[in-house]
């Protein structure tokens, strides 16, 4: 049988060359694409094919002491509507009367928010509630879709409002311990990536990795709810009664530095925070600053405290040094005076504080020196944040002998609290250290972090340095005793239940270089009981048009809110005679 | 078309079948069709199940956020209904007064136990059912 070998000809090879020139460019853009560009491809057809959803973390609980809740998360969804699934008017018309009652909206605005939307999603509700989202879900309105989220609820309302502060759309903490422990409260996102079918819906059994969400910690405070609820209160009540145009109320642990209430007006409230934030009014804003960290003022003769304790621990004085008071005295050619143009002649160091007299405080300075007793400023904390845990904080000013235009007169009238500005809460750290055993302590606002898991994290109080001696704090504690004991019917300054120690002040507002007596600032430090005290309180009145002193505005509502806030406290009352025994 | 050569052309051969044990080879035959038709069946059960369970996790996870988002109401009504203006609102409802004065006694003996909840906030009651007798007791009860 004979085999012919085919011949190549033009009519063979050409096609051949052809076919195989194509071939080739097939094979070559084969290798180009599962080889050279694979890893691209991959991520593209994975994107097409996995979907991939951030599951956000439960946001943490704000709580009070006591475990009352002041801020809590609950899931709530967001209603938008497909504006392709609404093109048909008729479907439109049904599907908006449908959802009208959920949304408690007119159906002709709903449609009209779509129609705006153009071609994307059209939001229409946010933070529908949990309950009705089921509702709206199963009954299965063509183009609406819900999206789960969650809404910061506080059941306590107004109360600590300041305090607690507010999250925006997004979740994040924007003022206050929100704001402040944003990271701990927000937990950290998880992720989950999963195979999807057509519909976008995941595919059963198909790939499927979940990254858990970690649910952010509860805080609990140190603040207590009645406490803090009654320092509103009061506050409220004191601004009305002598026309002030703000004030603060700050109740505080001397010993541990913890923060039991902190109450200041103006303030954010939640129920008049949309309007609040929605006028473009810079006075309306000024509600998101918490004043008593973030504003500063001359605490006036309150500062005698401070004074006092500096002296009397360095050894330059003694609670019965005494000295004649001629009612002025004269720094570099400047007369100062004190606060009444009165003259008391011979007085004690503690007459010095009974009376609030500026010349007693010039002299325990010139005893001390300006080097000396600046330095007992900075170990009271003076001129720097006292690290509180809120977002803030000022530092506060003093002038110094290095610091340009200081004069001497600068550092006598900072002995009487002027020529020096603090915050409430610098006041409240410093007179703290001075009764509590000498200890300055960080004030703060948060007791424990609980975890998840229900793990508690107690916060210890901190203790910043030594201030004074506890037997120089002893000392002050019972000079401030005799203070308040010159009202001996009780509520002038006195508590009428509890033995107490405070000191009042009343400053003028610096205005342009010079003080202004139509403008002052009437505060009273107080603490309870005397020997022992569980609560310091601070109570400053912002121009009291008024213009009752410190003693005479502050003083009553400090003894009113001892007895009842020690009442509450269930420490036993130290006067009464109706405790029974038997 | 007659050119093609068919290897097999000239002699075509059945599936040998043994004259003899017909019935065996029935059997044999049957069981592999049947072996054949469950290895064939059993990728598209599984598959069915698959997806089956597919769907019950899905509506089980769905089940599982639908309770979680309960939980949050319901802690959520909770913390509202401990409120400060809502304890003090039904105090006020119950008749109960704030005091001005209070009297305070000191007594040395322990105190009372701590207060019982209101019984409207107490789970109800449900009457307790007599426990169930053992199987083996109407045979106990049979014997004379």
């Amino acid at each position: 049988m004979a085999h012919y070998k085919a011949q190549g000809t033009r009519r063979v090879w050409l096609p051949a060359a052809v076919f195989g020139l194509f071939a080739l460019a097939i094979c070559g853009r084969l290798v180009q694409l599962q080889v050279f560009e694979h890893g691209n491809y991959a991520k593209q057809a994975e994107q097409e094919l996995l979907g991939d959803d951030v599951i956000y973390a439960r946001r943490g609980s704000i709580l009070d002491r006591n475990g009352g809740v002041l801020a809590t998360s609950v899931d709530t969804w967001d209603v938008y509507v497909n504006p392709r699934a609404w093109k048909d008017d008729a479907v439109a018309l049904k599907a908006s009367q449908d959802l009208a009652p959920f949304l408690k909206a007119d159906p002709l605005e709903i449609r009209a928010t779509v129609r705006e939307a153009g071609q994307a999603d059209a939001r229409v509700m946010h933070d529908l509630s949990y309950d009705k989202g089921i509702e709206l879900i199963k009954k299965g309105i063509p183009g609406v879709v819900t999206l789960a989220n969650t809404s910061r609820v506080n059941p306590e309302g107004d109360v600590g409002a300041s305090i607690v502060g507010f999250t925006g759309t997004d979740n994040t903490g924007r003022a206050g311990i929100e704001g402040a422990y944003n990271e701990a409260l927000q937990g950290t996102a998880g992720r989950a990536v999963y195979e999807r079918d057509t519909t976008g819906d995941p595919i059963p059994y198909g790939q499927h990795r979940t990254i858990e969400p970690k649910p952010g910690e509860d805080l609990v405070l140190t603040i207590d709810r009645y406490l803090q609820q009654l320092a509103e209160q009061r506050l409220a009540a004191a601004i009305k009664e002598h026309r002030a145009k703000g004030g603060s109320i700050i109740v505080m642990d001397p010993a541990t530095g913890e923060i039991l209430a902190l109450a200041t007006s103006p303030s954010l409230k939640f129920s008049t925070l949309q309007d609040d934030l929605s006028r473009n009014d810079p006075d309306a804003l000024a509600i998101l600053r918490n004043r008593a960290v973030t504003d500063l003022y001359e605490p006036g003769s309150v500062m005698k405290i401070v004074t006092a304790a500096a002296a009397i621990d360095a050894g330059v004085v003694g609670p019965d040094t005494t000295y004649v008071d001629t009612g002025e005295v004269y720094i570099e050619n400047v007369r100062l005076t004190n606060w009444d143009y009165s003259t008391y002649g011979l007085q004690s160091m503690t007459g010095v504080l009974e009376n609030s007299i500026n010349t007693g405080a010039v002299f325990m300075q010139q005893k001390l020196g300006t080097k000396l007793f600046q330095s007992y400023l900075d170990r009271f904390g003076f001129g720097k944040a006292t690290g509180v845990d809120l977002q803030g904080e000022a530092t506060g000013i003093f002038r110094r002998p290095q610091d340009d235009g200081y004069s001497p007169v600068d550092v006598a009238t900072q002995s009487f609290g002027q020529s020096i500005s603090v915050t409430p809460i610098q006041l409240m750290q410093a007179v703290a250290a001075a009764i509590n055993g000498g200890n300055l302590i960080t004030p703060h606002l948060v007791k424990a972090h609980i975890k998840a898991d229900g793990t508690r994290t107690d916060v210890a109080p901190q203790i910043v340095s030594r201030a004074i001696s506890p037997q120089t704090s002893d000392t002050i504690r019972m000079m401030l005793g005799k203070v308040v004991g010159q009202d001996p019917d009780g509520w002038g300054r006195n508590p009428s239940k509890y033995t107490a120690g405070g000191k009042s002040g009343t400053a003028n507002v610096p205005v342009w270089g010079s003080y202004n007596d139509e403008t002052q600032i009437a505060s009273f430090i107080g603490f309870a009981p005397l020997d022992d005290p569980r609560i310091l309180v601070l109570v400053k009145l912002d121009q009291n048009a008024d213009l009752m002193t410190g003693t005479q505005a502050a003083g009553p509502i400090f003894a009113h809110f001892a007895d009842d806030a020690l009442r509450y406290l269930s420490v036993k009352p130290e006067k009464t005679d109706a405790a029974v025994s038997r | 078309m007659a050119a093609i050569n068919h290897p097999l052309g000239q002699r075509r051969h059945g599936i040998p079948i043994p004259a003899s044990g017909g019935g065996r080879v029935g059997f044999g035959l049957a069981g592999a069709i049947i072996l054949a038709a469950v290895g064939a069946l059993a990728p598209v059960l599984s598959n069915s199940l698959a997806t089956s369970r597919g769907f019950d996790l899905q509506a089980s996870e769905a089940q599982e956020t639908q309770l979680n988002g309960q939980i949050s109401v319901l802690e959520s009504d909770v913390a509202s209904l401990t409120s400060l203006q809502r304890i003090e609102r039904r105090a006020r409802e119950i008749g109960l007064q704030p005091i001005d004065d209070p009297i305070y006694v000191t007594v040395s003996e322990p105190g009372p136990a701590p207060a019982k909840l209101p019984a409207e906030y107490l789970p109800r009651a449900t009457a307790s059912q007599p426990a169930p007798a053992p199987w083996w007791k109407p045979f106990v009860d049979w014997l004379p």
